[in-house]
């Protein structure tokens, strides 16, 4: 019961906490209009983002608001196209990575003793080894690096920091009298894990979600970038692969590479501001001070 | 003592285990893709050299997994790295060594004058809350450390190279120029690490705004902070001396580790500007297939990180004795 | 990740040879008060600093400015002879002996007279280190011996009048008297090159290679360019700023735009890209729907060439022809009855009525399917060149409208090469190296020993093309030195490439050249081709460099 409790609790104080706080407000927009984008594409691309069929290096028009490639594409159309990509990368990514650190970093802090050793030391060296260049060097061997596989290299290096964040936030948790009370019931582990423990952690566990997301938008798209993701993807970093081939800036297409940026900058943006205020909720000391007074008021 | 042995057996099992990743990623790919490189060198380089390479890249398969291991791990501890093609046929270590002083002077000093100005800022953001600063900076550096590198480097290269032509927009120095210790030559340097180094500044010290804001913020709220203010101690000496030390620390062992990434060079960055430094130069290794060069920088990378943080640690236990017991 | 030239294609199928480098080696340059010529040459890679002209990478660093060859053939000239180190040469014996009359008068740069004995031993070294026989003329060649003081004969064990090119024009003369102390020539470094030809090495870095004139040089007079510099560039971006910079007055770049990129930044920059071979679709005829010669047809009919050279390559690289004669540079071969074969070249409706006539069937999808199976293919390309790659996804889209699905797979250049050789593909798109008439390229694609089977590799022939009556054609035109019977030759092979597609041409490959007309005076042009422009091509460039003049 208590379960269903806090779960129905949760869309009003989403809603509140939103209202209240601009930077999550802002944030949600952003994903919300993406999310859009990603799920109905086509309602919003004049043009078939593939077709090479317009004036190569056409100028900003009516029929073309971002111009042409110097294939003859619709850059606005790619832009929109390349959405569903990098928000899909996000919350698969995202959402793996957050299943993972949540199970090891739970049951780290949860099991103690050997396993929390274990499991520790595998966190941290995974923590520890440079992440991106070890992308770059397990696609450098395969070239080309799909979707999927794009996905499970990003999960296998992006876990380990939420991972570490969690067990220390359960680590504290762990000896706090409900917690204590629940075992001494005789509850099961399973239980207490996910009724008393897992509860007060969302917001950190969000704010993982959404930094795990974060990176992997950047890192993905910073491998399409220099052409190691698969060429003939309709992505953001795809587009900016093509367009730094082509010197889309020395070469006077300037909206061809910056676009397809912005986008990114706005996706990665979103995340990031989502991800801050859940950063607050979890550590209430880092509000700004207006918004704490106003809500001593309330 | 007890706190310096964990410290270090864990930075001798994470180099072990970062070599170890080596060794394994080229056997667990599809098809070897190794192989193809090992044909072009055939015949061409010494007996010894091949020998090596096949090691690292396990092509010979009469050798058992196990003793080309150890084999492998030989030739790490005494940086036998093979031959690079990219400029063939000098050693891996040759054409490493030429990039080196690119990214430590590029990376290195962006990233050492991004932390101190972050720090500074998010510090006084943390001791004037509510403040001009406290209000904007959060936002604005959430956002922009949201930016990919890379976009950033774009943005600048066409608005202040090409759109303002204030500076050249590729490479390390002119191609021409003659390398030489003169004022002309050094300004040449300068002048073309100015649009990188700036894209390193901007996209990182926002990290460090935020994280000396929170961690000053805590601080802040200590008795012994109270105490200072109500013993009517000049503002700047607590926030400097007494709050800023200790909110400091928590954030040195980033700030190694960053350090420690410097010698990766800021990828992408080295990669939009041409910047001949080792993140371009990995970008390099792997478009041409140069294994060897691509082994060989990411170990590199990762024993710059690791000791980093080794001596980040140390030096935190140092100024602040209550690691060693929590720890 | 842009196109290279065609060296560096070659450079990953060929060996390399070990070599050090000389390191800061004093500069002789700057003597003259001129300034010097800087050439912009991306390779993807730090110069090797080794001067072995018998590699396939290294050659074009010292082959025509160092070294020189005993004529030099023009491609662009219809096979135009201009004697170099050999006055004059006569065909004799049914066509199997080659008689080169030797230059007097020609020095080594370090002062020793040059003779016919050099050339006889240079031949006979490659003789001895098949490794160094790039173009393989001991496979036809029998013996090659001096005859009297200046005379070198060539003896052949068959007929063969195109070797002339690789003889006379592939391989450069190097000096007996260091050559001959040389332990390996297949890896010994060669760090200082001595050559007869007008420059001489005065330094070389991993960055920068500088040559300087060779003041006794046997053309009197030349060179009038004292220095040159090849700074090495790592990525094309880096090179083609240079150029665009105006650092540079003669370029070899693929420049995306390049009218608002390069020409327009300053005066008297300008472009010219002469083709000389074809970039191909290579149809699997051994196995698959490719096999069927309806299919080939098909996907021809179906190609609009100039749209893949628009969009794929901005227009630089001409639309070609199914018949496989690259114009304009080898018009004068062309046969007008298999262009009139050849019909208009795009023509979707056609391309759609050979399918159906061939037994497929349009399914909902838009996509044609025979006994159930879609009609479905997998093209590969080298991923390295981005523009290859673009050039694919047109194709991809332009065939599609034909009803053929065709996937993309842009490969690592190294699986790419080892998958084109042993003919593990569907369709591949490549290019041969081609030669100074049409006949090379058509021998590369078709002569049936140059094949393999499925799976081990073939030098060339990829698609695995096989017929008695186009091999005993190509034979017959290694035996001739009739221009006529020669020409009838290549119109009978051209109706065979109409008629049978066993290559599927799509764009001439072009060399790429930039030059600035208001430094320096004597540039090759559409109007006096003179000589390949290309900075790889050899001994090409070598023969442009003398050409050239300082304007100021």
């Amino acid at each position: 019961m208590r379960a269903l409790r806090v779960l129905l609790h949760v869309p009003g104080r989403v809603f509140r906490f939103m209202r209240r706080d601009k930077k999550a407000a802002t944030g949600a927009i952003i994903l919300f209009v993406l999310l859009v984008l990603t799920a109905f594409p086509t309602w919003f691309t004049p043009h078939d983002p593939a077709a090479e069929i317009y004036t190569p290096g056409a100028a900003v028009s009516w029929s073309h608001l971002l111009g042409t490639t110097s294939f003859g594409q619709d850059v606005f159309s790619q832009v929109i196209a390349g959405t569903r990509q990098s928000v899909m990368i996000a919350l698969i990514v995202g959402f793996f990575c957050t299943v993972i650190s949540v199970i090891v970093g739970i049951s780290a802090a949860y099991m103690g003793g050997i396993v929390d050793d274990g499991l520790s030391l595998l966190t941290d060296v995974v923590l520890v080894i440079p992440t991106f260049p070890l992308i770059i060097v397990i696609v450098g061997y395969l070239k080309s690096a799909g979707f999927w596989l794009m996905v499970f290299v990003l999960v296998f290096t992006g876990w380990s920091y939420g991972a570490r964040q969690l067990r220390v936030q359960a680590l504290s948790l762990r000896n706090r009298d409900y917690l204590l009370a629940a075992k001494a019931r005789g509850e099961s582990s399973w239980y207490v894990i996910t009724v008393e423990l897992i509860p007060p952690m969302t917001s950190l566990i969000v704010a993982n979600f959404l930094g795990a997301a974060l990176y992997a938008v950047l890192a993905s798209a910073g491998l399409q970038f220099v052409g190691l993701g698969n060429l003939n993807a309709e992505s953001w970093g795809t587009m900016l692969y093509w367009a730094q081939n082509n010197e889309a800036l020395q070469t006077g297409l300037p909206l061809w590479a910056l676009a397809p940026g912005v986008a990114i900058a706005i996706l990665g943006s979103g995340l990031a501001l989502l991800n801050y205020a859940f950063d607050e909720v979890a550590n209430p000391a880092l509000r700004p001070v207006r918004a704490m007074k106003k809500r001593r008021v309330a | 003592m007890r706190f310096l042995a964990r410290r270090l057996g864990f930075l001798l099992i994470a180099l072990w285990a970062a070599m170890t990743v080596n060794f394994l990623i080229p056997r667990l790919m599809p098809g070897n893709p190794a192989e193809a490189m090992m044909g072009r060198l055939r015949g061409h380089i010494n007996p010894a050299s091949l020998k090596a390479l096949e090691v690292a890249f396990g092509i010979n398969t009469h050798q058992s997994l196990i003793s080309s291991y150890f084999a492998y791990l030989n030739n790490c501890v005494h940086l036998n790295f093979g031959i690079s093609l990219l400029d063939f046929p000098e050693p891996v270590s040759h054409v490493i060594a030429q990039a080196l002083p690119w990214s430590l002077g590029l990376v290195g000093v962006s990233t050492i004058l991004g932390f101190l100005i972050g720090t500074m800022l998010g510090a006084v953001a943390a001791w004037r809350r509510g403040g001009a600063l406290d209000s904007v900076l959060p936002p604005v550096f959430i956002v922009i450390s949201a930016f990919p590198y890379f976009f950033l480097g774009l943005l600048f290269i066409w608005f202040f190279g090409l759109t303002l032509g204030w500076f050249p927009i590729l490479g390390g120095y002119t191609e021409t120029a003659t390398p030489s210790l003169t004022l002309g030559f050094i300004w040449n340097i300068i002048d073309h690490s100015i649009l990188p180094a700036f894209t390193i500044l901007i996209t990182s010290i926002g990290g460090w705004i935020l994280t000396m804001r929170n961690n000053m913020i805590t601080v802040v709220a200590e008795d012994y902070v109270k105490m200072g203010r109500a013993k009517g101690l000049k503002p700047r000496r607590i926030l400097w001396q007494y709050a800023g030390r200790n909110a400091l620390l928590p954030n040195l062992t980033g700030f190694a580790m960053s350090l420690g990434f410097v010698i990766s060079g800021a990828i992408l960055v080295e990669y939009v500007f041409n910047y001949p430094g080792l993140g371009f130069l990995l970008l390099q290794a792997v478009e041409n297939e140069d294994f060897p060069l691509m082994q060989a920088l990411f170990l590199l990378i990762t024993v710059a990180v690791l000791v980093a943080i080794f001596i980040a640690d140390i030096a935190t236990s140092l100024l602040d004795p209550r690691t060693r017991t929590t720890s | 990740m842009r196109r290279k030239s065609r060296v560096g294609l070659l450079a990953s199928t060929l060996a390399l040879v070990a070599s050090t480098c000389v390191m800061g080696m004093p500069a002789i340059a700057g003597a003259s008060g001129q300034t010097p010529l800087n050439l912009d040459n991306e390779q993807g890679e730090l110069w090797p600093c080794a001067f072995t002209p018998f590699n396939g990478f290294d050659a074009m660093f010292s082959v025509g400015t160092i070294y020189e060859t005993l004529d030099f053939v023009n491609a662009l000239q219809n096979s135009k002879v201009t004697p170099w180190l050999a006055t004059a040469y006569a065909w004799s014996n049914n066509n199997k002996t080659l008689t080169f009359t030797i230059r007097s008068g020609v020095k080594w740069t370090d002062g020793t007279p040059f003779s016919a004995a050099d050339v006889a031993y240079t031949f006979n070294l490659l003789k001895k280190y098949p490794a160094l026989d790039l173009n393989a003329v001991w496979s036809v060649l029998s013996s090659v011996k001096q005859s009297g003081s200046n005379k070198v004969v060539f003896d052949f064990s068959k007929s063969a009048v195109p070797y002339f090119y690789y003889v006379a024009d592939q391989v450069p003369i190097v000096p007996e008297h260091i050559w001959s102390k040389i332990k390996n020539p297949v890896t010994d470094p060669i760090a200082k090159p001595v050559g007869t030809g007008g420059y001489e090495l005065a330094s070389c870095t991993p960055q920068n290679i500088k040559w300087t004139a060779n003041p006794n040089y046997w053309q009197k007079g030349l060179p009038v360019v004292k220095t040159l510099n090849m700074p090495a560039f790592l990525s094309n971006n880096t090179a083609n700023e240079y150029l665009a910079q105006g650092s540079s007055a003669y370029g070899a770049q693929f420049i995306p735009n390049i009218k608002s990129y390069f020409v327009a930044k300053k005066a008297g920059n300008g472009y010219w890209f002469p083709p000389v071979a074809n970039v191909s679709l290579f149809p699997n005829l051994k196995s698959g729907p490719t096999a069927d010669v309806a299919v080939r047809e098909a996907i021809s009919y179906g190609l609009n060439r100039a749209a893949i050279s628009k969009i794929g390559e901005y227009g630089y690289e001409p639309p070609a022809s199914q018949t496989g004669v690259v114009a304009p540079t080898f018009k004068a071969w062309s046969s007008s009855s298999a262009t009139a074969l050849a019909g208009k070249g795009y023509d979707p409706a056609k391309a759609i009525s050979v399918l159906k006539a061939d037994g497929y069937k349009m399914g909902s999808d838009g996509f044609f399917s025979k006994n159930g199976k879609e009609l479905s293919l997998t093209v590969i390309t080298n991923g390295g060149y981005s523009d290859w790659v673009a050039d694919m996804q047109v194709v991809s889209q332009q065939l599609a409208k034909v009803g053929i699905k065709v996937t993309v797979d842009g490969a690592a250049a190294s699986n790419f090469t080892t998958d084109v050789l042993n003919g593990q593909f569907q369709l591949a798109y490549d290019v041969e190296t081609g030669g100074p008439s049409p006949f090379y390229e058509m021998r590369q694609w078709l002569y049936s020993k140059n094949s393999a089977a499925i799976g081990s590799p073939a030098p060339s022939n990829w698609e695995r093309f096989s017929s008695p009556a186009v091999d005993a054609l190509l034979n017959q035109y290694g035996s001739t030195t009739s221009s006529a019977t020669q020409h009838s030759i290549i119109d009978k092979l051209q109706t065979i490439m109409v008629q049978q597609l066993p290559v599927i041409p799509v764009l001439e490959e072009v060399d790429w050249f930039q030059y600035n007309s208001d430094e320096y005076s004597g540039f090759p042009s559409a109007t006096n081709p003179y000589a390949q422009p290309g900075l790889y091509n050899v001994p090409d460039w070598g023969v442009v460099v003398l050409h050239l003049k300082p304007k100021k």
